[in-house]
């Protein structure tokens, strides 16, 4: 497949066949990708074992996986529905004011740190759910929680 | 001696139809895009999530925060057709 030439496509084909029974539905995600980019570190962090089981099972299927990691896949998508599911019950207003302020800024997260920061807070009081970005060197403080964003184009949102 | 603003008149013509040709672009530029800033650099990535958002709610830029996908969402992911070859 990663050696076939690509070619341009114009039509699109959309196959409304259900799946068949054998597989046990799942109710996909509804979030759109601002909320999910804000929720996404929580989701990580409860969800991490889900996650890196299917993309194991992904990486071990030796491009098979569409087909053979369905059941990690259901896992993983009913575990970030539960993250989603929790932070609307208990931080609704502070995660819609940092997924709209996302959705503002290009998605940039480096814009909205002041909402961030409201957001995480409210988040580990209710949930006990910490954003942790991995791969942080030891001795440096990791970006969400620097005082200064160096990139933001206004003071206020810092 | 006052300055000659007669003369000046026409300058002022054209900046000010240059000033008004490129509020309305902006203007309609916003407003294409849902009433938002519009969104810059997008690979890839972006624009299969924007495709998304697109199935999800019917606007390329429109958010929801809602759990549950609306009904037919699992099937209305597309194939991209190629033109074959014979």
């Amino acid at each position: 497949m990663a050696a076939r030439e690509p070619r341009f496509n114009q039509h699109v084909l959309i196959d409304t066949t259900p799946m068949p029974s054998s597989i046990p539905p799942v109710q996909e995600v509804g979030a759109s990708s601002a909320p999910l980019l804000s929720a996404s570190y929580f989701i990580g962090a409860r969800c991490k074992a889900y996650n890196d089981d299917f993309m194991k099972c992904k990486t071990d299927a030796n491009g098979r996986g569409e087909i053979e990691c369905l059941k990690e896949g259901r896992k993983v998508t009913r575990c970030a529905a539960g993250v989603l599911e929790d932070i609307n019950k208990s931080c609704l207003e502070e995660f819609r004011k940092h997924w709209t302020c996302l959705d503002d800024n290009n998605q940039q997260l480096w814009q909205c740190r002041r909402l961030e920061r409201g957001l995480n807070k409210c988040v580990f009081d209710n949930l006990k759910l910490e954003k942790t970005i991995p791969g942080t060197p030891e001795n440096e403080v990791p970006v969400h929680l620097r005082k200064k964003q160096i990139f933001a184009h206004s003071l206020l949102s810092q | 001696m006052g300055i000659p603003f007669e003369a000046l008149i026409p300058y002022g013509v054209m900046l000010g139809m240059f000033a008004v040709s490129g509020a309305a672009l902006s203007k309609i530029r916003h407003m294409q895009n849902g009433d938002k800033r519009p969104r810059y650099s997008v690979d890839a990535w972006d624009k299969q999530m924007m495709d998304r958002d697109r199935r999800l709610t019917g606007f390329l830029r429109g958010q929801t925060d809602s759990v549950k996908a609306p009904p037919g969402f699992e099937l209305s992911n597309p194939w991209r057709v190629e033109p074959t070859f014979t």
